[in-house]
């Protein structure tokens, strides 16, 4: 029956979105990529795919942060797009999608109007995916008290500040406790928001990701809170209260509570899906070719995101085909950093899934 | 010259985005409120004028707590003449390549007065 | 190059001769000790131009893999994380440099050396969401890479020291070598040849005083010898006179044949006198010029 309504409002949208998806690099193009030797050979390649149109004017001496660039203004616009053709809940559903870039871009300005920075600078800086409209006017407040009465109340994420945070904690807390607090608060939000408002199966794509996302979290801060002086209580405000690990309210004390890596190794290995995260992953030894976590977590929620488009009639193909353009980005940055910089026996180390 | 060389211990940073981002991860960073000596490191992009590489550059050599300057070499080459001309001990001006920028000894001023000397080139 | 044109004003005297001629001493020890420093600082400074050459190569290297480490970092947190990271630093570095100084011949060349101190970690949370271990390990890498950098500093400053150092010395060794030596030569050659004038002259001053003495000596002699023999003739006369008179008593008595031997051994006796005395006054005569002679000796 969904699917019956579902085109009114929002086919075209997934009719576009799948349309990108066939445009996302595979592995044999990949592949093609890894075989070049310098980054105009990069380009050269990339000119046979839908980047062309961005690479192509360019004139500067090509740098990997110059195509990373061109790369991502390719996605702004894509977004952009999608966003300005969406209407009703899909509208509100990108609007969550932007929060997660939007906590970060509000964080920068924070912590520049803590240190006196040039605002127009810091603007420069801001990830354009979340962008909003009074993101500016959060430069003109001076000082911490009127940034957040006069100008962070009126902004979509003030309800996380409120629930959490006071004018106090800004002060005080390091500027990467609070975002991982904000995270956190946004993680549960978009969660409720996806469980609640979106239509099947919609939903429950949604809820495996952001889920999934939530667990992604909870075991780097955990494993990355190691060596802080943070206590107990302080990781227990910043791990989410979804996800496989706080399914159990036991595992998620224990998961803040333990000090050593072994421990916390064991504890995460017992959740099914996180058995072999360490035996794959080699963050605990300094071996430089294996794989990090990180790269076990990419790999992951690449297969979530590939798993997506197997659904109909759903609104998280759009999540999904953001997120593997942003890992396609990153591969292609990797991929040109390695040949940048001379480090071929990584160059493999890109996740492509399609 | 004993004396002097014992107050300086500091590392100074100019250079782009990512070159400081790494000295800093290293640690080299010290922001303090005294007058003249905010920082030691300088983010200058390829916008940066000439002049204001100059005046960092002035500002840093002048500093008595400098023991060595790093300077992204596509910035040493903006002002080159300065670089070239300046002979003191302390601080060290070390030329580094940045991300973008591999190195190319053929530009470094040191090594250029190195061949200069011996004329091997 | 001769003489008054290049020669220091001083008087002609024995002792600037002294003076100089420890001067000169002073400039030749001087100058094989400085050229021996030069050559040991030109052996050192070469040693480093060599290792500055191939620690630059290096450098180029290392600094290559650990922007990659940031390239991994980027990666990991999916953006850049330069601005946290700037607005994390605090007011005391991690990452400092000790200055140790090495002795080379008398040169002081600073030793910079990493001085790390570990318990200041501003970046402890940056990447806490994610790629916490990447960021880490960048710092590592980047740490590293900064150490290199310090070496490389100190051979850099040593090298622009030495430089420094090698041409002052070598100023210095050709300053001696052609112009105070050759100077402080010259004096001295030249308050020897005014020695020797002096010398010369007062040498001839003091034989034209001898043979002024020597005449007015010879006179006063002729004197005395005329005065002399005036005397002896006198007495001669008037022993020959009692000779006289004896002989014509003679006839008169035996004894008086006596007394006139007597008379002819005392007259003998006067002129064995006289004689002698003559031979004292050359004998003195010579060591005088004895004495001359020996401060002819002193003076040359």
């Amino acid at each position: 029956m969904e699917g019956l309504f579902f085109n009114i409002d929002n086919g075209y949208i997934e009719g576009l979105v799948r349309g990108y998806k066939n445009t996302l690099l595979t592995s044999s193009q990949y592949v093609n990529l890894t075989q070049c030797d310098t980054l105009e050979d990069i380009k050269l390649q990339l000119g046979a795919t839908e980047y062309s149109s961005v690479l192509s004017d360019i004139n500067e001496t090509l740098s990997t942060s110059l195509i990373e660039r061109k790369l991502n203004n390719k996605l702004i616009e894509e977004f952009t797009y999608i966003k300005s053709q969406s209407n009703s809940t899909l509208t509100k559903f990108l609007e969550f999608m932007k929060y997660g870039y939007m906590i970060d871009n509000i964080l920068l300005i924070i912590s520049g109007t803590i240190h006196n920075r040039d605002k127009s600078e810091i603007l420069k800086k801001c990830n354009a995916l979340g962008w909003f409209e009074t993101l500016p006017t959060l430069t003109i407040a001076t000082d911490l008290t009127s940034l957040y009465e006069t100008v962070l109340i009126d902004t979509p994420l003030a309800k996380y500040f409120q629930s959490c945070l006071s004018i106090d904690d800004l002060d005080d807390l390091n500027i990467e406790i609070i975002r991982n607090i904000l995270y956190k608060e946004y993680l549960e939000d978009f969660n409720n928001f996806a469980k609640n408002e979106l239509p099947t199966p919609s939903n429950e794509i949604m809820e495996r990701i952001i889920n999934f996302e939530a667990d992604k979290r909870s075991i780097n801060i955990s494993i990355n809170s190691l060596d802080t002086e943070l206590s107990t209580e302080d990781k227990l405000k910043m791990l989410p209260n979804i996800g496989l690990l706080s399914s159990n309210e036991n595992i998620k004390h224990q998961l803040a509570s333990i000090t050593d890596l072994e421990n916390l190794q064991v504890l995460i290995s017992s959740i099914g899906i996180y058995k072999d995260i360490f035996n794959e992953s080699t963050a605990n030894s300094n071996d430089e070719n294996g794989k990090s976590l990180e790269d076990f977590f990419y790999e992951y929620e690449m297969r979530l995101n590939k798993d997506a488009f197997t659904q109909q009639f759903t609104f998280s193909t759009v999540w999904a085909y953001i997120k593997s353009k942003e890992q396609e980005i990153r591969n292609i940055t990797w991929i040109c950093e390695c040949i940048a910089q001379n480090q071929r026996d990584k160059i493999n180390n890109y996740i492509s899934v399609y | 010259m004993a004396l002097e060389a014992k107050n300086r211990t500091l590392l100074a940073c100019m250079g782009d985005d990512d070159t400081i981002t790494g000295m800093l991860l290293a640690g080299i960073g010290q922001v303090t409120t005294e007058e003249g000596k905010e920082t030691n490191f300088k983010i200058c992009n390829d916008d940066t004028s000439s002049d204001e590489l100059l005046k960092t550059f002035n500002s840093f050599i002048n500093r008595n707590d400098i023991a060595i300057l790093l300077i992204n070499q596509h910035l040493a080459d903006k002002i080159r003449i300065e670089i070239d001309s300046y002979s003191n001990a302390f601080p060290a001006i070390l030329e580094i390549p940045s991300k973008d920028h591999p190195y190319d000894p053929e530009k470094d001023s040191v090594l250029r007065k190195v061949r200069r000397l011996f004329g091997d080139s | 190059m001769s003489g008054a044109a290049n020669r220091e004003q001083v008087f002609p005297t024995r002792m600037t001769l002294g003076v100089m001629k420890g001067k000169l001493k002073g400039a030749q020890t001087g100058h094989s000790l400085l050229k021996r420093k030069s050559e040991a600082l030109t052996k050192r400074f070469r040693d480093i131009t060599k290792r500055i050459d191939d620690a630059k190569r290096k450098m180029g290297r290392v600094m290559q893999t650990a922007a990659f480490s940031l390239a991994e970092v980027s990666y990991a947190t999916g953006g850049n994380i330069g601005f946290q990271v700037q607005e994390s630093i605090s007011n005391n570095a991690r990452f400092k440099v000790k200055a140790r100084q090495e002795n080379v011949s008398g040169v002081y060349l600073p030793q910079f050396e990493a001085d790390i101190n570990e318990s200041i970690n501003d970046f402890k949370m940056t990447g806490l969401g994610r790629g916490g271990q990447q960021v880490q390990r960048a710092r590592e890498v980047y740490s590293k890479a900064v150490e290199t950098l310090v070496d490389l500093a100190s051979l850099q400053t040593a090298f622009v020291i030495l430089d420094d150092v090698i041409k002052v010395t070598n100023r210095r060794v050709n300053a001696i070598e052609h112009v105070i030596i050759p100077r402080t030569e010259n004096t001295i050659s030249y308050i020897n040849s005014e020695l020797d004038e002096l010398d010369r002259e007062e040498f001839y001053r003091l034989k034209k005083v001898q043979e002024k003495k020597q005449i007015a000596v010879a006179a006063a002699d002729a004197e005395a010898k005329a005065k002399k023999l005036k005397a002896e003739k006198e007495r001669l006369e008037a022993l020959e006179s009692k000779k006289a008179q004896l002989e014509a008593a003679k006839e008169n008595g035996e004894n008086v044949k006596e007394e006139i031997k007597e008379t002819e051994e005392a007259k003998a006796g006067v002129v064995e006198e006289s004689v002698v005395e003559e031979e004292k006054e050359e004998e003195e005569e010579q060591s005088g010029d004895l004495v001359a002679q020996t401060e002819d000796d002193v003076i040359f």
